[in-house]
């Protein structure tokens, strides 16, 4: 069993080990209750000739087999909670122990949908395993084998008919498993077809409304929610012979156990107690390989999601140096430096660039030129293909996370806060900063500008994520704990998002209080930031075009950054104008 | 995303939790009529059910009678009982097929429902939840009413009817074996019944840990940068790990305070207990000489199929209590207020834009975001809205679209209240632009298209040529075909321009704009900037503006501070009288903020 592999992988030694006494003790159980089941059949003989003697023996026994079972049955159930906790347990400490050690990079902004699916419904799949879903299976597979065994001992004849059944179940399920594949697949792809066009639906929903769609309906969404209904409905279409065949695998059974025993009794062949006790084997042989088909979906589910927490337990994480040195100052260097997030799409080619201690490098460029790029690879948020990435000499590949991390202050677009206070926000820059230092890094950003308008002060709430605060509050609160931190490398990526005139000035106050004497690197949108940096870098296609000061750069003739330059001088002008015509 | 809108942030969900839902049975009705006949079907098997292992007995007792064996009688007995079995299994296959393809049915007729209704809510109910939310409730939650129509009534039908149609039989044989059969189906449910009280409520609980583990989850995902670069990833860490073993802790002491109980009841449920139940109970019986050996045999054979059913429903328990939440949930939806629609429409006549008296609230009872604004928009004529975040600028601008009404006075267009107005006629008149770009997955044509499906090409192609964006389209890899997010990438700017393309061919005469639109993308924030302009030529325009800079030329500028409009004027009336106008200037220039709180 594929499952069982994949469950032991991901398990540990220890947790490995519980797991296999739990199947061994189901096992038995299931084989105690096929037993007791055969021994029915010796008691039924001896009551059937008013043997009360006999009967009440072969009674006591079976009893004392149903008292084995129950016993062991409930510790196996004990045992198989006990399982599921600890493969709950396991499993989410090994997912977060490997998210932890994955490389930034791979946090792309699409992995916390399916992470918190993983996480929760993922793991509540698998550990239903143990809990609930390995008896039923466990029973289907060892209780009619035991019957089966049993009744050879009674009479081979009817033994062989009742397993006459088992080929034609398997013959079944495999002739609609195929089937079934087809026409699933049509549905996944109508279910998600019809997700996405309710996204959209609502994501969407002023413009759809605005032309009138939503009036007459969105005949889009309304296509796809028709596909839905008619691959579901093929899918059942699918379905119904299979289910039919199993049931008629049943009957099949029944009827030639019933219709070979009665001819066997007639000619007293076959005790009537065999017959009888053998027809109601015959129906509990089949009943618990129903179960099982029923519970298949479950475990293809728990299979899935088990192989997808493989997948991520397989995910290559960023190695550590063996021998890791110290960087001797805060000049950055790329050297030859050619990285793509595919193999064959390089974002960068050759890129060599230097940043001294204590002066600000803006990167100018269209979207897609490589500069957030540069900034993630100085963080290491993935490795260089070629060449290397030096911090104070030292290739960041040789430094531990921590001396990088030290090293650097990040602050990027999407501002994330904890759920918490904003005092406790700021905090995180420097665990051990006492309120006072904690205090000043917040004026200094201009959190206190906020702090001023809130009930709570510096203690109040953010939210998750930090929703209770606008953009330009979160950024402020962002760049307090960066100037907390005080590393000496900043990076900074420049909103781009609209902020009112009076974030947008205070901002600009709390960056300037950050970059004091750092190496800056800025991802740079706002021209005051441009004009005055040390050095401008202008990517284009995946290279530096041009460098320089702004003076130097500006009247460059036919240069990209003068054209760039030019229309975004033009765009500061803009006015609407009052005439309704255009300017 | 706009300062402003972080006030909506708070209208979550307390808007549909003031309304009644809709009953399950009433969003259920449309299946009644085959979930009926489906219970008489299951009925039908449960009770066909019993003939094979009667017509067993009988064989059995026919074998053993003394004398010669009547063998017609004895395959009469087999044919009969083999006869019952396939009515039985005709029937359940039945009735499981009419339930599963009313369910087919009735999942297309709910999700249409639901997207009927969500087409005339307030736009504003939208802000209020994520896409992902609404994708559950179409989706998930009507997935999850799957329990309640395939399952639930004829799984409670087959486990009510085969207990009593059994005992039925039984009473008849002998009362006292058949009163003593059902002692273990008794206690059974007895036990059963205890082992749910409490159920709903651990259920809960351990969804709430549940969705805590999801949400750290979702935190430590997203905040791991943070956490990497300032060390702290034990700290945080620390939540993930607390959060599931917190989990873990709750769903073993869940189970196993329920072991003993549980175990006890499923054993007393299983055929294999009860056969041996009625094994002893028939020996003591023969033993007495209270009834003949072979009377014991429809015991036996009945005996050991009574309680399956009723373990079916066990299993079925928390699909049945998921189903009931979601169909909860979908009732609440299917109830949520509509956009109140007069009877009788309008028609605006001319293209002015007036508020008079106007208050509003996102929620009863909390402080007016708006109050009492008075405003009127001369056709052809620009009014810029500036005021610090929060003030109130995108809400009032909101209410011209109708995202939400007004909770007192009206806004009307050419002299018509804009609830009076038809809303297809409404979005003919009155065009948007917010900051959110909002292109569909389709064509770039059918994109600009959207408002005027008839458009030729050429009207087309002049309204991309008009918003900038005509050559950058002939670029991509299928021209005007490319589908929007297929083969099409497109920055953040070209999508704004595609929609402003869309907003120049529908034409509205009034046009509402959110001036940072143009600050999408500071990479082509010139051709944004241009497209806009061509937009605006001739509308009645109305613009919450960022920049000052921007709207020095409107023919009025309101301040608005706190939902209000303090001053109103030209750039040059205000600069001499509105001391607010004044310090908005200022902040932008220097930086000094005093007041804009």
């Amino acid at each position: 069993m594929t499952l069982l592999r994949l469950l032991l992988e991901v398990l540990s030694a220890q947790y490995g080990a519980r797991l296999r006494t739990f199947i061994r003790l189901e096992v038995i159980a299931a084989a105690l209750g096929g037993i007791a089941f055969v021994l029915i059949v010796p008691t039924l003989d001896a009551l059937l000739r008013e043997d009360t003697g006999e009967a009440l023996t072969w009674l006591l026994i079976a009893l004392a087999v149903v008292v084995a079972y129950a016993v062991v049955g409930y510790r196996a159930k004990a045992l198989g909670y006990e399982v599921g906790s600890t493969v709950s347990r396991g499993l989410h400490r090994r997912i977060g122990h490997q998210v932890v050690r994955l490389p930034l990079g791979w946090f792309d902004g699409t992995r916390q949908g399916p992470m918190g699916q993983l996480a929760s419904k993922g793991v509540v799949d698998v550990m239903g395993v143990p809990a609930h879903l390995a008896r039923a299976l466990i029973v289907a597979v060892v209780t009619p084998g035991t019957l089966v065994i049993g009744m050879f001992f009674f009479d081979w004849r009817l033994a062989l008919a009742a397993l006459l059944t088992l080929p034609m179940l398997v013959l079944t399920a495999q002739i609609t498993g195929a089937l079934v594949k087809k026409a699933d697949a049509r549905l996944h792809a109508a279910r998600s077809e019809a997700n996405s066009r309710i996204i959209e639906f609502s994501t969407h929903q002023p413009v759809l409304r605005a032309f009138g769609r939503s009036v007459e309906g969105d005949e889009r969404l309304d296509d796809a929610l028709v596909e839905q209904r008619d691959a579901s409905r093929n899918l059942l279409v699918t379905v119904v012979p299979g289910m039919t065949g199993f049931i008629a695998a049943i009957q099949i059974a029944f009827g030639v156990v019933f219709v070979i025993g009665t001819n066997l009794a007639l000619g007293g062949d076959v005790g009537v107690a065999e017959l009888v006790a053998l027809l109601v084997l015959t129906v509990r042989f089949v009943e618990p390989l129903i179960v099982a088909a029923d519970l298949m979906g479950a475990l293809r589910l728990a299979e899935s999601s088990l192989g997808r927490m493989a997948e991520l337990l397989a995910e290559p994480t960023l190695p550590e140096p063996t021998d890791p040195v110290l960087p001797v100052s805060s000049e950055i260097e790329f050297r030859d430096v050619t990285f793509g997030y595919e193999t064959d799409r390089p974002i960068l080619t050759g890129v060599d660039l230097r940043a001294q201690p204590g002066t600000v490098t803006a990167l100018v460029g269209v979207s897609g030129s490589g500069k957030t790029t540069i900034t993630r690879l100085i963080a290491r948020f993935w490795d260089v293909d070629h060449g290397s990435v030096r911090i104070g000499g030292a290739d960041v590949r040789e430094l531990t996370t921590e001396t990088l991390m030290n090293q650097l202050s990040l602050v990027f677009q999407d501002v994330y806060l904890f759920d918490g206070t904003i005092l406790e926000n700021i905090r995180l820059g420097r665990t051990g900063a006492t309120d006072d230092e904690v205090i000043a890094a917040g004026r200094a950003a201009r959190v206190d500008e906020i702090v001023e308008r809130l009930p709570h002060g510096w203690q109040t709430q953010v939210g998750e994520g930090g929703t209770n605060l606008s953009g330009g509050e979160r950024q402020r609160v962002s760049i307090a704990r960066a100037i907390l931190k005080d590393a000496p490398i900043v990076l900074l990526d420049e909103a781009t998002a609209a902020l009112d005139p009076a974030n947008e000035v205070l901002v600009t106050q709390a960056l300037r209080a950050l970059s004091a004497d750092k190496t800056v690197i800025v991802i740079a949108h706002r021209l005051q930031t441009v004009r005055h940096a040390d050095q401008i870098l202008v990517l284009g296609d995946g290279e530096i075009r041009e460098r320089g000061t702004h003076e130097e750069l500006v009247d460059l003739a036919g240069g990209r950054y003068a054209a760039f330059w030019e229309r975004r001088e033009a765009a500061q002008g803009w006015r609407l104008a009052a005439t309704g015509e255009s300017v | 995303m706009a300062e402003d809108d972080a006030a909506t942030v708070d209208v979550a969900n307390d808007v549909g939790d003031e309304i009644e839902p809709i009953p399950v049975g009433q969003i259920m009705s449309s299946v009644r009529t085959p979930l009926l006949i489906a219970c008489v079907l299951r009925a039908i098997s449960a009770v066909a059910m019993i003939f094979p292992f009667l017509a067993v007995a009988r064989v059995g007792e026919d074998l053993l009678a003394d004398g010669p064996v009547d063998e017609d009688a004895v395959w009469g007995s087999v044919w009969f009982g083999i006869g019952g079995l396939v009515v039985a299994m005709a029937t359940m296959l039945g009735a499981a097929a009419i339930t599963h393809f009313a369910d087919v049915h009735f999942q297309l007729e709910i999700r249409r429902r639901m997207a009927q209704r969500l087409g005339r809510v307030p736009l504003g109910w939208f802000d209020a939840r994520t896409s992902g939310q609404v994708k559950k409730s179409l989706q998930d939650d009507v997935g999850a009413m799957h329990h309640l129509v395939g399952h639930a009534a004829v799984d409670t039908v087959a486990a009510a009817v085969t207990p009593i149609a059994s005992i039925i039989v039984l009473l008849a044989i002998d009362w006292r074996l058949a009163l003593f059969t059902f002692v273990p189906v008794i206690t059974g449910v007895f036990l059963y019944a205890r082992m749910m009280s409490g159920y709903a409520e651990r259920m809960r609980e351990y969804q709430d840990s549940l969705g805590r583990v999801n949400s750290a989850v979702v935190e430590f995902l997203a905040g791991i940068a943070v956490v990497k670069t300032f060390g702290e990833a034990d700290r945080a860490h620390q939540r993930y790990t607390e959060e599931t073993e917190g989990f873990a802790d709750t769903f073993f002491e869940w189970v196993s305070g329920m072991l003993r109980i549980s175990n006890l009841t499923e054993l007393i449920l299983s055929p294999i207990a009860s056969v041996m139940w009625v094994m002893s109970g028939s020996l003591l019986f023969v033993e007495r000489g209270w009834i003949e050996p072979t009377e014991a045999l429809p015991f036996l054979l009945l005996g050991a199929g009574i309680t399956a059913p009723i373990n079916a429903l066990g299993f079925a328990a928390q699909e049945l209590q998921t189903g009931l939440a979601a169909a909860g949930r979908i009732g609440a939806l299917l109830a949520t207020p509509t956009l109140e629609e007069a009877g009788d429409h309008r028609s605006p006549e001319g293209h002015g834009v007036r508020f008079s008296g106007v208050s509003f609230g996102y929620e009863t009872g909390a402080r007016d975001a708006l109050t009492d604004i008075d405003l009127e928009l001369a056709p052809g004529t620009v009014t810029a809205l500036v005021g610090p975040s929060g003030s109130g600028k995108t809400t009032i601008a909101r209410l011209v679209p109708r995202f939400w009404d007004p909770r007192e006075g009206t806004v009307s267009i050419g002299g018509a209240d804009v609830r009076e107005i038809d809303p297809r006629e409404l979005y003919r008149t009155v065009g948007f632009v917010f900051q959110d770009v909002q292109l569909i997955r389709a064509s770039i044509a059918e994109n600009v298209r959207l408002g005027r499906p008839d458009a030729s090409m050429d009207e087309v192609v002049r309204a991309t040529q008009l918003a900038r964006i005509h050559d950058r389209i002939l670029e991509l890899p299928d021209g005007y075909d490319t589908v929007v997010g297929d083969g099409a990438h497109l920055s953040g700017g070209e999508a704004q321009r595609v929609s402003i393309a869309r907003l120049v061919l529908a034409d509205t005469p009034v046009l509402v704009l959110d001036e940072a639109t143009a600050y999408a993308d500071p990479e082509s924030e010139a051709e944004i900037q241009e497209a806009l302009s061509e937009l605006a030529v001739g509308r009645t325009l109305l613009v919450i503006a960022h920049r000052l800079g921007t709207i020095v030329n409107a023919h009025q500028i309101c301040v608005v501070r706190d939902g209000q409009i303090v001053d109103r004027g030209t750039h040059d009336e205000l600069m001499s009288g509105s001391a607010t106008y004044q310090r908005l200037w200022a902040a932008q220039d220097t930086g000094v903020v005093e007041g804009a709180s």
